[in-house]
């Protein structure tokens, strides 16, 4: 009789191996994936109410703090003291929704590192410093709150860097939300309302949105024909009315539809100034593609930028381009497939600012402890060089013009030489995307800006960058330059 | 092992069972208070009440079993207490009058021994059929015993005594009547089982004369269970009925009929209940179900797979998100705020008890006892096979409880005494 209980005993015991290789796949060889399934709400739960790390301004003024919260004094609460103002750049985190911003990009340095595992005691007993790191910001707060007000609720964004090392000095998207509305129980409600809000508060459009940046990419144009020698700002132009597109019938015409000077010649910096898409049609199609690809590609086009977070790549499709001189000439006035986001765009301005150098954009200057000691600090780097610094400082020369007699007069800044270029390119709601970049001092560049107000802001149809986006841009380099 | 290393690991119990409530406690910011004493005493009032009963009553008892008993309880009962602190109170009340009837076993087993149960086994077999039909009696009579329904199924009796009623289960007492009653009628009718038989082709069946009044007797349990709607109960009578023929005869016949009814019953079942459906879909396709049926086995594997290797610490994980945790996925709270670790070391414990009761199963030499200790080992181990399994994902969810560390008084009676019955077996073949 002892047999069948035998056999019954390793059929027992087979069925409790089964239990053990099961377990050891859930626990072991497939927990990971178990952990970090969307649906699984322990590990953003485990994270709630502890303590992160600050996020502070250039001046130290607090952008992110955890403080005590007044109903459970063992949690933490996160508040974002500036507001609608840095919401998309500082982000939010919420333990229902996730996180963005600087909040994501740095959650492992934020978050606090006491688990209460058994790790956390060995590496206590070992005085390691389980606190969360916090974060010093390149951003301005006075410039970035000023840049928000500026938009005053229209669509649009504004990214203000420094043209030599790349701090971002602001950067603001409109509309906005307040982050701490994400921090409840009720954030999923709060996001879902966000997400149909009209103009899409979530969104961050000066870096994560790109637009088509119309008449400004001019500048990227002019960079190229600069650095090949195919113009110079005496070089004579044809100036129709119209500009005949090859191999097409379609044609390019100027934006108030006349000529750009006196229907028989024009020079290139006649044209700049004015923005004439005729010469920059009739430009374009003599540089080729090629020879404009290398400047976007060297101001970091089409391909990633090392960033905080991940930048939609910039586009301008050479090879594309390159057999087809009639998406050519549109695309050399920035419109059909070109497109940037407004980092971008400021880093063009601060190309030019920089001898032709493509700062590398960052937004963290310092990674500090609990106790204020420097962990990690940045090194300025650059991309490279986009054009030769006899180009850039051509180029400089013909941005201020456009500023003193041409399109951006509405830029200008008693006693300071700015350099700037305005776009309106064709927008897809009631009204233009109405561009500007530039940057100021000329002499000693310190701030770099583009400017973008989405559908044309709020005066619709007639909206240009000129009228409305240049402004803006006057008032922040104003206020960057002498305080107020 | 001696009997005084047994003290000693009841007493390690009792300190593990502390030791978790006050990491539960600190772990919701609270301070050692009299939870920890209080669960340290019960711990050692309860197992060292066994201890003491098998030194008087059943001294040549294995001392191994409790050990792993014990520690499987506090191990429970840590989880159950993070859970519901409530309900952990509760259990402990439970833990005490379980072993006061473990003890009460072993004095009257001392007195009459084991084999009194093959003598009256069809007193046993009555008694155990009343007991399953307690909860048929009416919900609403002044008689003070009632039975109860709760969600769709009669599972409860509640017995009123004055001030308060008191509610168990009759099925986990019934379970080892009917354990015994099979054991002690295999055991008279061992030899004409085995030798004369039938053949049914190559399957070897034995005269259907010896065997109609045993399956007349367990048709009758598992129908009186299924129409109770307790699944999991039928379940585990059937297979621990199957294995138990198997065992007595050797026939491989009854494993392969025992399986094909099974599957034909599982199928039939399947068809017939609709919550049978909702378990099978929840057992294939959890996540794909994930706001309905499959939810609870999906968030018993988000736990699980959360706690990973080392477990997020007592009182730290968020068990409470899985739907009656403390009953039916109570290994699964488990997995998750100890780990692989807590895991691996339950699944050895249970191993370990499953062990020690085939070892007196093997080493009787009167069959009856062996037959006993046998039946008693298999539904034990079934028991804790299926609902492992069932939050694993090996086999569908049968909501049955996990012996000794899932919340409930009756089971917890009732186990203790199965382990009360495996001791005095254990002593009674020590000669």
């Amino acid at each position: 009789m002892n047999q069948p209980v035998r056999r019954l005993s390793i059929g027992l015991f087979a069925a409790f191996f089964a239990l053990l290789m099961a377990v050891t796949w859930i626990q072991v060889i497939h927990a990971d994936a178990l952990k970090a399934d969307p649906r699984n709400p322990r590990p953003a739960l485990s994270e709630r109410g502890k303590e992160r790390g600050l996020i502070v301004s250039a001046d130290g003024t607090i952008l992110a703090e955890s403080i005590e919260d007044p109903d459970d004094p063992r949690s933490f609460v996160r508040v974002y003291p500036q507001g609608e103002a840095f919401a998309h750049t500082v982000g939010y985190n919420s333990f229902l929704v996730g996180s963005s911003g600087l909040e994501a990009a740095y959650n492992t340095e934020l978050r606090s590192r006491r688990d209460l595992t058994i790790s956390d005691l060995i590496a206590v007993i070992l005085g390691r410093d389980l606190r969360p790191l916090s974060l010093n910001t390149t951003l301005d707060v006075e410039l970035q709150q000023a840049a928000f007000d500026a938009l005053d609720g229209q669509t649009g964004a504004i990214v203000a860097i420094d043209p030599i090392t790349g701090a971002i000095l602001a950067s603001v998207s409109s509309p906005s939300f307040d982050p701490e509305s994400l921090n409840g129980d009720d954030a999923a409600e709060v996001w879902d309302q966000l997400l149909v809000a009209p103009g899409g508060p979530l969104k961050d459009r000066a870096t994560r949105e790109v637009q088509a940046p119309g008449s400004i990419f001019k500048t990227i144009v002019t960079a190229a024909a600069l650095d090949t020698g195919t113009a110079e700002p005496t070089t004579q132009f044809a100036d129709p009315v119209e500009f005949q597109l090859p191999e097409s019938t379609a044609t390019i015409s100027n934006f108030d539809g006349r000529v750009c000077n006196d229907g028989i010649s024009v020079t290139l910096r006649r044209g700049f100034t004015r923005s004439c898409n005729t010469v920059f049609a009739d430009l374009s199609i003599q540089l080729g593609a090629e020879d404009i690809g290398i400047t976007t590609d060297a101001m970091g086009w089409n391909t990633g930028l090392d960033f905080e977070w991940t930048i939609p790549p910039a586009v301008f499709d050479t090879a594309a381009l390159a057999d087809d001189p009639a998406a050519l000439g549109q695309s050399g006035i920035g419109e059909r497939d070109v497109r940037a986001t407004p980092l971008h765009m400021a880093m063009v301005a601060a190309a030019v600012a920089n001898e032709g150098f493509v700062p590398s954009p960052y937004l963290v200057s310092q990674i500090f402890d609990a106790d204020g000691a420097v962990v990690e600090a940045t090194t300025p780097t650059s991309l490279g060089r986009a054009m030769a610094p006899a180009s850039a400082s051509v180029l400089a020369q013909m941005m201020e013009w456009v500023v003193t007699e041409g399109t951006g007069r509405a830029a200008a800044v008693p006693d300071v030489r700015v350099a700037g270029k305005t776009g309106t390119a064709e927008g897809a709601g009631d009204g233009p995307h109405a561009w500007f970049i530039g940057f100021a001092p000329i002499d000693n560049p310190t701030i770099a800006i583009a400017v973008l107000i989405e559908g044309g802001g709020n005066t619709g149809e007639s909206a240009t960058g000129g009228t409305i986006a240049a402004p803006i841009a006057s008032e922040l380099i104003t206020l960057w330059l002498f305080g107020s | 092992m001696t009997r005084n290393a047994e003290a000693a690991t009841i007493v390690a119990a009792s300190v593990l069972g502390a030791f978790g409530v006050t990491l539960v406690n600190f772990a919701r910011d609270g301070n050692l208070d009299a939870q920890t004493a209080l669960t340290f005493l019960i711990f050692l009032i309860a197992f060292g009440g066994i201890h003491l009963a098998v030194r008087t009553w059943a001294p040549r008892a294995t001392p191994l079993l409790i050990a792993p008993i014990a520690a499987l309880s506090a191990i429970g009962f840590l989880e159950i207490y993070r859970l519901d602190p409530v309900r952990g109170a509760l259990q402990r009340w439970w833990l005490l009058i379980g072993a006061g009837l473990a003890v009460l076993t072993l004095a009257l087993l001392a007195r009459y021994s084991t084999s009194v149960l093959r003598r009256y086994r069809n007193i046993t077999l009555l008694t155990s059929l009343i007991l399953l039909l307690l909860p048929n009696l009416p919900s609403a009579w002044a008689f003070p015993l009632r039975g109860l329904e709760v969600n769709g199924s009669r599972l409860w009796v509640a017995l009123d005594v004055g001030f308060t009623s008191l509610q168990f289960q009759p099925a986990e007492l019934a379970k080892l009547g009917l354990v015994a009653f099979v054991a002690a009628y295999l055991a008279d009718h061992q030899r004409a089982l085995r030798e004369a038989h039938r053949s049914i082709g190559p399957i070897k069946l034995p005269e259907p004369r010896q065997l109609i009044p045993l399956l007349v007797v367990w048709g009758l349990s598992i129908l009186i269970l299924v129409s109770q709607r307790d699944l999991g109960a039928s379940i585990l009578l059937f297979a621990g009925f199957v294995l138990l023929l198997y065992a007595a005869t050797g026939s491989t016949g009854y494993l392969v009929v025992g399986g094909l009814m099974t599957i034909v019953g599982g199928v039939g079942a399947y068809l017939a209940f609709e919550h049978v459906q909702r378990r099978v879909v929840a057992w294939i396709t959890p996540f794909e179900h994930y706001q309905d049926e499959g939810f609870q086995v999906a968030q018993g594997l988000f736990a699980m797979g959360t706690g990973s290797l080392s477990g997020a610490g007592p009182g730290l994980g968020r068990p409470d998100l899985i739907p009656n945790a403390s009953t039916d996925f109570i290994f699964a709270a488990v997995g998750e705020e100890l780990g692989f670790a807590g895991s691996v070391a339950v699944l050895a414990l249970y191993a370990l008890v499953v062990t020690i009761g085939l070892g007196i199963a093997f080493r009787s030499r009167d069959i009856f006892r062996k037959l006993f200790a046998a039946g008693l080992t298999f539904v034990f181990a079934v028991q804790t096979f299926l609902i492992i399994g069932g939050i694993v994902r090996l086999v569908p969810l049968t909501g049955i409880t996990l012996p000794f560390m899932s919340y409930g008084g009756s089971a917890l009676v009732g186990n203790l005494i199965l382990i009360a019955l495996l001791l005095r077996i254990s002593h009674e073949e020590a000669k």
